[in-house]
């Protein structure tokens, strides 16, 4: 038997769920532009409560890792990591593309707003050997592929955010456990100086 | 929470700090009566990763914090042979500072603490530092404090664990932001401090000579920002003549800047303590904190200006960015009664004196400090 707690903030929301052996105990979700570091303990004692369970009734955390919010990520991860350090659990990070997709169709492409005219994309089933998450144009995505997430012909994804990470990672239990780290795909905004060294003579 | 009984116990604290571009994590112990023991002191610096940059680049800063600051508190644990379950109390920077880089170790340390059953104290990365001199030096208050660093440089008069009253401080860039800055516009290596120290040293001082802001002005203000533009001004001409700088040259530049940077330090330093003694106040002694603190010249000014108060510069393991600061910090406000919630906030700005006006800053979000 295995209980996981599973917590989201990598996007306008702070979500929740606790998952025992396939079934969802409880799950919270509050929608929210700005505040997640400061409701998402309080968010998580209150899933647990509602689950009549304390922390040491878990065996694993879940957490998503994005793609998202860069800040939003950050501090689920850093807060799932506290986690796992002081009650001895694994913390198991979910890419929230692959949480999209989860109970979805096969093959599916997951697509997620990456602001500035661009996706993130994930491609699930679709028979090519490699399905990374990239960033890409909208318009360039392949017509045929049924698409999971956000956009104009976009389906809902199947599961609720918390309660797909929760899954997605009770599959996972098995592994040897790696630290979950934000999945930011593009890269931080950070330019070399321009102006040139001076040139010093010998 | 029944703990407000043992607050006068022997305590022992992790303390968490990811501000800037250090992760550190540290466990300090104190029994009422005597000298609080460091038994860890991890910093994980993130130098390299900033260097090319020529500055600390935020969003590289916290996505360093968010993968590192749990192996610095599993490291600083195992360093003091110590578990969660042997700790009274987590303490954690919640700014000022690069606000994606505090999050990171402000959510990690509520992860921590919610897990272990600890109570939680944010703190002020300023009364980090301010503080200090008390951790090292066991000072009494009060006791003049001179904060300066790559982020911050300001005189504070310090009365008690959360009284401090800001004498001055920059209004524009601080002291260790101008020597990195310097470094780079000389072609020499990030951090700027210690490669511009070493390159004064051998330096004439009196070839060029740079302005002293703000010293015909009274009080403990002062601007670096100028200083940068006089160096590349002076650097521009040395340049146009022969193409480039010789050695020589560049060396005359360093000692030169930083002559003019402890040239006002010193004097507004001169002043913040006659500043004291104008309140009616005998200072127990004049302290320095901040990486600018290690720069030698600069330690030996300030030692001839505190005269008979005694000067008190910390180890620079302790006078740069560090865990051990926090959790005495977070140590004294708790014994003090203070504690957190998991709703802890993170602020970017957080001014240690909350009456003084403030200097940088004064928009939307408040003062930076």
């Amino acid at each position: 038997m295995a209980t996981l707690l599973a917590f989201d903030t990598s996007g306008a929301h702070c979500a929740a769920a606790v998952l025992r052996d396939g079934l969802v105990l409880s799950a919270r979700r509050e929608e929210m532009a700005k505040g997640q570091a400061e409701r998402l303990m309080p968010l998580i004692a209150e899933t647990l409560e509602d689950a009549g369970l304390a922390l040491d009734g878990l065996d694993a955390i879940a957490v998503g890792t994005g793609p998202g919010n860069f800040t939003g990520i950050r501090l689920s991860v850093a807060a799932a990591r506290g986690l796992s350090l002081s009650l001895g659990i694994p913390a198991i990070g979910v890419s929230v593309l692959e949480a999209m997709a989860e109970g979805g169709p096969r093959p599916a492409l997951a697509v997620l707003d990456a602001r500035r005219g661009a996706v993130y994309v994930q491609g699930f089933g679709t028979g090519l050997l490699a399905e990374p998450a990239m960033v890409a144009d909208p318009a360039e995505l392949p017509a045929a592929l049924p698409r999971i997430g956000e956009g104009p012909d976009a389906r809902a994804a199947a599961l609720p955010l918390a309660e797909a990470i929760a899954r997605v990672a009770a599959g996972r239990l098995d592994r040897a456990p790696q630290r979950p780290a934000p999945l930011y795909i593009r890269p931080a905004d950070a330019a070399p100086p321009r102006d040139p060294a001076p040139v010093i003579l010998e | 929470m029944e703990r407000t009984t043992g607050h006068d116990r022997a305590l022992t604290v992790l303390g968490m700090e990811s501000s800037c571009d250090d992760t550190a994590a540290a466990v300090l112990r104190h029994e009422p009566g005597t000298a609080p023991v460091i038994l860890a002191n991890v910093v994980m610096g993130q130098a390299a990763l900033h260097a090319p940059f020529g500055g600390v680049v935020p969003e590289l800063a916290a996505r360093a914090h968010a993968e590192k600051m749990d192996l610095a508190v599993e490291q600083a644990l195992a360093g003091a042979g110590l578990s969660l379950g042997d700790l009274d109390l987590v303490a954690v920077t919640a700014g000022p500072g690069l606000i994606g880089g505090v999050l990171a170790g402000v959510m990690c340390a509520k992860g921590i603490a919610m897990g272990a059953g600890l109570p939680l104290v944010g703190v002020n990365h300023l009364a980090g530092h301010a503080l200090t001199p008390r951790l090292t030096d066991g000072a009494g208050f009060p006791y003049l404090m001179l904060l300066v660093s790559g982020g911050h440089c300001q005189f504070l008069l310090v009365e008690g664990p959360d009284r401090f009253t800001r004498l001055g401080g920059t209004i524009d860039d601080a002291p260790g932001e101008a020597f990195d800055k310097t470094a780079k516009l000389l072609g020499l290596e990030q951090p700027g401090g210690p490669a511009v120290e070493r390159e004064a040293a051998r330096g004439d001082a009196a070839r060029f000579r740079f302005p002293r802001p703000l010293l015909d002005r009274p009080g403990c203000d002062m601007s670096f920002s100028g200083l940068k533009t006089a160096l590349i001004r002076s650097r521009d001409q040395v340049m146009a003549g022969r193409g480039g700088l010789t050695r020589q040259d560049r060396a005359d530049l360093c000692a030169g800047f930083q002559a003019a940077v402890a040239d006002v330090l010193a004097e507004k330093s001169r002043r913040a303590l006659a500043e004291c003694t104008a309140r009616g106040l005998r200072p127990t002694a004049f302290a320095v904190a901040g990486g600018v603190a290690a720069n030698q010249a600069l330690r030996l000014r300030l030692t001839e200006v505190a005269g008979d108060v005694p000067f008190l510069a910390p180890p620079l393991r302790l006078c740069t960015d560090n865990g051990a600061m926090i959790a005495w910090a977070g140590l004294e406000r708790f014994r003090a009664g203070g504690t957190d919630g998991m709703d802890l906030a993170a602020r970017p700005r957080w001014p240690l004196d909350r009456q003084s006006p403030s200097l940088i800053g004064s928009g939307r979000k408040g003062p930076k400090a």
